[in-house]
């Protein structure tokens, strides 16, 4: 009996064991043996990698002011696998959003063949609606969170907003709409709308300090898809794009923009463009072109607006380049300002060149003054092809700036080998050159800061999110171009030019000495002759004369009025004299220490203002 | 059966029934803390994630609260409200606008000049 009941305890016990042997080495089998594909397995079925949100770099004027910032929105997804009531929820969804209630159910409830499962199946990612405003989608997560739709009166309910997510994004808005357009540029989008890129302007060039990384997190979700945090795995940080602080100061840019709207709805020429230039250290200050559009609506906007014309358009300057042969030959010490020329009396036979004023004779400085093409030509022809084309070169033209904007242009300087008999005779003048606006300025800057050419600079320096400097862009010299003293005897010649003498007193400014030069060049016809017509009307000049605190070139491309009355001094130079003293306001400039010779001051009229009419 | 076994056989073994006591009783402890503690590692973690939405929220209204600041303090949107009127700022005329240039060097030491806020005429 007992030996029965022991083998039957044996044969029970023998059972269990080999049971449980079985068990255990299935469990070794799938822990260990096979581990990695069931880890992989258990992974895939409720593991996802979470995407951190970063955002794009903001873009401000030199005092922090946002010209390109970042509004976040919101992007409603749903998971249709999980979704357990799509009528209650279609409806819920259709409110908030403003979206039909059948196309939602519809989405919702739509099934595709899926060669995985072999069946119809619904969709787990469907994009419903982007960029939600930020309260609608915290209103609506909290209307789907509170309903619940309930099985039997007694359950807790299921609540609606399972199967509904929100991905976080963000619209880059231009807070200033058309202000600054052609430099701030555009940002477009890459990998099917998931990350953006600059496409234009300082967006473009700057793009890969702007650009941000989104960061990741492998996470682990329940059936219902909720995460279960214990089990989060090593988080990779987004990464911010970096700052952009730009030179300009909007204070001046409104000041350019509104005088530039003023000229615009006077003349309605064909473009304009004004640039103002620091030109000790090559910061641009402002820079604004005619036509333009708003960085808001990109839809409709022709090219022609988008161009950036201060540094993608060429131009013949005209005489402004006349301060390019003067500053060499007094540079070269070939000529003092008080050296005499012949002036021909207004017509030079030899290569057909006219003044507009006929003169028999004229120093160098009044060479400069009363603008005389037959002077100036004489002027290069003492330097000679070889000096006046290395000076050309020196002076930036011919060569980009190097400005950090897209799309600048190099200009058109024919090497000497390539001048006809006349060339020496015309570039002077500003013909058979071909320059961007920039390059007129910068070169202007160069006589301005005592004949160092300074690289013109858009950027500032570019700032982490805590505000430290992660690249600074200090002022670059490209190279001396001429000497202190020819700048110093250039100087006062443009003074001159800004007086009753000269062709640009409407330039001038009350209280400030200012120097500069008009340029009226006529602009070629498609048969390659001048168009007595159409004209580029300009100015550029600088101020106070003794100290230039900014340079500016105003430029103005067929302005519709009357042929006698479209010269630069005329159109151009009133435009310097307003942005110059509005400037002088804002900067807090210190008034000239005495007036120019022979200009004239305010008699103190209503808008202290009269010298203009006359 | 001898008197000695029998009593010896009826004997309660406690010193084993509270050792497996014991082993029970922390067996089920250990279970029961692990369940526990496994139950709170969900809970806080459902709390962190509550928090974490919650800073989400924030610093996207924080951010969004900037961007409408960047808006309405722009240049364009105050030009705008100035053009409007909203902005009541009235523009300083030319003649009531005094330029304070530069003091003059004295000619010599000591000298005393006179300051005259002069206005030529044309």
């Amino acid at each position: 009996m007992i030996r029965a009941t022991n083998r039957r305890a044996f044969i029970a016990c023998c059972g269990l064991a080999t049971c449980f042997t079985a068990f255990s080495a299935r469990l070794v089998h799938l822990q260990v043996t096979m581990h990695d594909e069931w880890l992989a397995k258990a992974r895939k079925n409720c593991g996802d990698r979470q995407k951190i949100f970063a955002r794009r770099g903001i873009i401000t004027d030199i005092h922090g002011e946002a010209l390109a910032q970042n509004e976040p929105v919101t992007t409603v997804v749903l998971d249709a696998t999980v979704v357990q009531y799509p009528g209650p929820l279609a409806a819920v969804l259709a409110k908030a959003l403003g979206l039909p209630e059948a196309h939602i159910f519809e989405r919702l409830t739509r099934e595709t063949w899926s060669e995985k499962q072999k069946k119809n199946v619904r969709s787990p990612y469907i994009v419903l609606q982007k960029e939600v405003a930020q309260n609608v989608a915290q209103d609506l997560a909290a209307q789907l969170e509170q309903t619940k739709i309930k099985r039997t009166p007694k359950s807790h309910g299921v609540p609606l907003i399972r199967g509904v997510s929100f991905e976080p994004s963000a619209n880059r808005i231009y807070p200033n709409g058309p202000l600054l357009c052609h430099v701030v540029g555009l940002v477009g989008f890459v990998n099917g709308e998931s990350e953006s890129e600059g496409v234009d302007g300082i967006e473009r060039t700057m793009d890969s300090y702007l650009r941000s990384h989104d960061g990741y997190v492998d996470i682990e979700r329940t059936r219902m898809g909720d995460e279960i945090v214990p089990y989060r795995g090593q988080e990779h940080p987004a990464r911010n794009g970096s700052n952009v602080r730009l030179t300009i100061d909007m204070g001046l840019q409104n000041i350019v923009e509104q005088e530039l709207d003023a000229v615009v709805k006077q003349f309605r020429p064909k473009g304009a463009t004004v640039i103002m230039m620091n030109p000790k250290t090559g910061e641009i200050l402002a820079l604004a072109n005619r036509p333009n559009f708003n960085l808001n609506v990109q839809d409709g906007v022709q090219d022609e607006n988008r161009r950036n014309r201060a540094i993608t358009d060429q131009v013949e300057p005209g005489s402004t380049f006349k301060i390019v042969t003067t500053a060499a030959v007094l540079s070269e010490k070939l000529v003092t300002p008080e050296d005499v020329f012949e002036t021909e009396n207004g017509y030079y036979e030899w290569c057909k060149l006219k003044d507009h004023h006929p003169y028999a004779e004229l120093t160098v400085n009044d060479i400069l003054v009363h603008s005389s093409n037959i002077g100036v030509a004489k002027l290069a022809m003492k330097l000679g092809d070889q000096k006046f084309f290395e000076y050309i070169h020196r002076f930036g033209f011919g060569e980009q700036t190097g400005v950090a904007l897209p799309g600048e242009i190099k200009g058109v300087v024919h090497p000497p080998h390539l001048w006809s008999k006349i060339s020496i005779t015309r570039m002077p003048m500003g013909q058979e050159v071909a320059a961007t606006p920039l390059q007129i300025v910068a070169a202007m800057g160069a006589i301005a800061n005592g004949g160092t050419l300074m690289m013109p600079q858009i950027v500032h320096e570019i700032t982490d999110d805590a505000g430290n400097v992660v690249a600074p862009f200090p002022p670059r010299e490209v190279r001396r171009v001429v000497s202190k003293k020819a700048t110093e005897q250039v100087c006062k010649a443009l003074t001159e030019v800004v007086s009753k003498r000269g062709t640009a007193k409407l330039a001038q400014v009350l209280g400030y000495k200012v120097a500069g030069k008009t340029g009226t060049a006529q602009k070629r016809e498609p048969d390659g002759r001048y168009s007595h017509d159409k004209h580029v009307c300009s100015f550029v000049g600088f101020m106070p004369a003794e100290d230039p605190a900014f340079v500016v070139l105003v430029l103005i491309d067929e302005a519709q009025t009357k042929r006698e009355l479209d010269v630069g001094g005329l159109v151009a130079a009133p435009v310097f004299s307003r942005i110059g003293e509005r400037a002088a306001r804002y900067l807090g400039l210190t008034p000239s220490p005495e007036e120019p010779e022979g200009s004239i001051v305010a008699k103190g009229g209503k808008d202290g203002r009269d010298f203009r009419d006359q | 059966m001898p008197d000695n076994r029998r009593r010896h056989a009826n004997t309660v073994p406690f010193a084993k029934f509270v050792m497996f006591l014991v082993i029970g009783i922390s067996a089920l402890a250990a279970g029961l803390g692990f369940v526990w503690g496994k139950n709170e590692m969900y809970t806080t973690g459902a709390q962190i994630k509550k928090c974490e939405e919650e800073l989400v929220q924030l610093k996207s209204r924080n951010v969004a609260a900037r961007t409408n600041i960047a808006k309405l303090t722009s240049t364009a949107e105050l030009q705008k409200r100035f053009n409007s009127g909203w902005i009541k700022l009235v523009p300083i005329p030319g003649d009531r606008i005094v330029l304070v240039g530069s003091a003059p060097k004295p000619a010599g030491p000591g000298e005393l000049r006179s300051v005259a806020n002069e206005r030529k005429s044309p």
